[in-house]
């Protein structure tokens, strides 16, 4: 929920609530304040009769009203209500009566003042009505009020959520954000988001450099040690034995080349350094990576078999897609039997690749684990798969492994949207 | 046959001129920029083998003047940078080729010569070696002026082993200069052996024997005795 949206509605229920209690007690107080005023009249009207009576030695007469009535009875003096049936108003009306005994030429009567309390209940409702109509005109402002400093005061805010939206680490450009805005937190939010970005680029450059010298500076001294060893060769005086130990130590640094070679490309994938995806034609790519592996398809007599169903919308680095799909063929070549099948399977949201092959011990979950051999004497280090999940991860594919025992297949899938659910 | 090595790497260095040496090249080498832009400015090369990472300036710049200045100097690379960009930009540049360290003595010298060639005969030239005549344009190779029918593969061992003459060459070496990063696909340890078998029977029935030669441990040499 917005941020506006919260706060309105936590002010709106806050005013409710206060706007209903001060309703009632304006209501009870203007009614009680206004009934207090009525007693007060009464109570004076009563002197100014009595004084009267004095004065005049006359009582009153019943008046054409309710407002002054004349009984011999004795009554109760102090302030009552009751009510009264009124022609014209056409029901009962409240009245607010006193009664008191007065005495003229001799004779006792009682006297009954009367003050209609229906003009006092008008006024209460004109006074209510417009308090009301005053309070919900400052809700409505309020409100308004909120809606335009939405728009304005925190347009800043808006500007800068744009610009991070758009920022990304791999283009180098700079986060640009306003220096300054109207608003101090917002000036400071920006300086702060600014620096975070600066410290981003400048650490995402220094892993970038560190990978790169790392690299370099590996890969000097086994250039040198090869050729060294290269030269060594060359020197007729070699005994057979001795030139086996320098023929096996070349080997070794060739294996040495290659582990790194594997491990820098790794790195750089989690690096995420390959920002430059382009779209391709993957049934091209694996045609032309089965062509220069044809001499190993041939070697093994492997039967190859294509099914193009699809072609899948990918944009991908065209280095990382070779490697992916190199690794793949690679592996199904290296674990096939002389004289199987390889199997390749596209359609416009996977890849799969297939070999025959005896049945594999062991989690099939753990194959694409770094150094994970089939083949613990094997020369290969064991990274084709590891490589093959990090391109898959970076690019948001899932690759998996089944087997089917019928025909002996291993298959190995790169699904390159996520599978529909149910 | 004159060439600049340009590298900062003693020890490489030191390797790289007395490989090339034993080859006949006249070798001049520069352990930093400031050294070989005076020296490409100054002489003429057949070939500059540029490092690309130099204590005092990047090689690509030295690839610049040499394109800058016209020169008729064949142009190879040899860096630690083994990225697609790199090498793209070092291509485009001018470079005739960009080997990626490390790399093999022997892929070198096959690359370098072939870089020569290429410059100083304009295709014009074939390989002589004993019986054999290889024109490298044509893919064509004679035994004694008698056409020698090759697999692809069994042709480009053949070159890579003509331009190695009287050098081991390793198993390691022979891999990947036919395969490449595929090379541990398979074994191909016992692959080469298998082209090799053809290669020496095809000679074998052209007449001519003993010019490959197995190296226990090693790999195989083109014998010139």
């Amino acid at each position: 929920m917005k941020l506006l949206a919260t706060t309105n509605r936590y002010y709106l229920l806050l005013a409710t609530l206060v706007f209903a209690v001060g309703s009632v007690i304006l209501y009870y107080g203007i009614g009680w304040a206004l009934r207090v005023e009525v007693d007060e009249q009464l109570v004076n009207n009563k002197t100014l009769l009595l004084s009267r009576i004095r004065h005049t030695n006359r009582l009153p007469a019943n008046s054409l009203g309710n407002e002054l009535a004349v009984t011999p009875g004795p009554l109760p003096t102090q302030l009552r209500d009751t009510v009264f049936f009124d022609p014209v108003e056409r029901g009962q009306v409240p009245y607010r009566q006193l009664s008191f005994p007065a005495e003229a030429q001799g004779t006792r009567q009682w006297i009954t003042l009367r003050k209609s309390l229906l003009e006092t209940e008008d006024m209460l409702g004109v006074v209510l009505t417009v308090m009301l109509a005053v309070l919900s005109l400052l809700l409505l402002s309020l409100v308004l009020l909120n809606q335009w400093l939405a728009q304005w005061v925190w347009q800043p805010f808006q500007l800068t959520l744009k610009g991070l939206r758009s920022y990304d680490l791999q283009r180098q450009q700079p986060l640009v954000l306003a220096a300054t805005t109207n608003i101090d937190e917002f000036t400071e939010l920006n300086q702060a988001l600014s620096q975070m970005s600066e410290r981003l680029t400048a650490d995402y450059q220094s892993l970038k450099d560190f990978t790169e010298n790392a690299a370099h500076e590996t890969q000097t001294p086994l250039a040198i040690m090869r050729a060294k060893l290269e030269q060594l060769l060359q020197a007729d005086e070699l005994r057979p034995a001795t030139a086996q130990l320098v023929g096996d130590l070349y080997g070794a640094t060739v294996r040495l080349s290659r582990l790194h070679q594997a491990l820098t490309l790794l790195s750089k994938i989690e690096n995420r350094q390959f920002p430059d995806a382009v779209p391709l034609a993957l049934d091209k790519v694996v045609e032309n990576k089965l062509h220069l592996l044809q001499d190993f398809v041939d070697d093994k007599q492997l039967r190859v078999e294509r099914v193009v169903a699809g072609q899948p919308l990918l944009r991908m680095h065209p280095a990382l897609a070779e490697s992916m799909v190199g690794n793949l063929l690679q592996n199904a070549i290296k674990h096939n039997q002389r004289g199987g099948l390889l199997t390749w399977t596209l359609t416009h949201d996977y890849l799969a690749i297939s070999n025959t092959g005896p049945v594999l011990a062991g989690e099939p979950n753990r194959f694409f684990e770094r150094f994970r051999k089939l083949n613990v004497t094997s020369d290969s280090p064991g990274l084709g798969l590891s490589i093959v999940e990090q391109i898959c991860r970076y690019y948001g594919y899932t690759v998996s492994y089944s087997f089917r025992p019928a025909n002996a297949l291993h298959t190995l899938r790169v699904q390159f949207q996520a599978k529909p659910q149910g | 046959m004159k060439l600049l090595i340009v590298e900062d790497e003693q020890a490489l260095r030191s390797s790289l001129v007395g490989y090339l040496r034993h080859d006949g090249y006249v070798c001049e080498t520069a352990d930093d920029y400031a050294q070989a832009h005076a020296k490409i400015k100054l002489y003429q090369y057949d070939c500059v083998l540029v490092d690309l990472t130099l204590p005092d300036g990047n090689g690509l710049d030295l690839v610049r003047t040499l394109k800058a200045d016209n020169s008729r100097s064949g142009v190879l690379i040899i860096s630690a940078r083994a990225s697609l960009d790199d090498k793209v930009l070092g291509l485009e540049l001018g470079a005739d080729d960009y080997l990626v360290k490390p790399f093999h003595l022997a892929e070198l010298n096959a690359r370098l010569k072939a870089i020569i060639r290429r410059r100083q005969f304009q295709g014009q030239h074939h390989l002589l070696f004993r019986d054999l005549s290889v024109f490298p344009e044509q893919a064509l190779v004679l035994v004694r002026d008698e056409p020698l029918t090759l697999t692809r593969k069994e042709y480009d061992l053949l070159l890579f082993l003509l331009a190695n003459p009287n050098r081991v060459l390793t198993k390691e070496s022979i891999a990947e200069h036919l395969w490449g990063d595929d090379a541990d696909t398979a074994d191909s340890f016992d692959f080469i052996y298998t082209h090799l078998k053809n290669l020496r029977k095809k000679l074998q029935e052209k007449g001519v024997d003993n010019y490959i030669r197995t190296i226990y441990g090693m790999g195989y040499k083109l014998s010139t005795e």
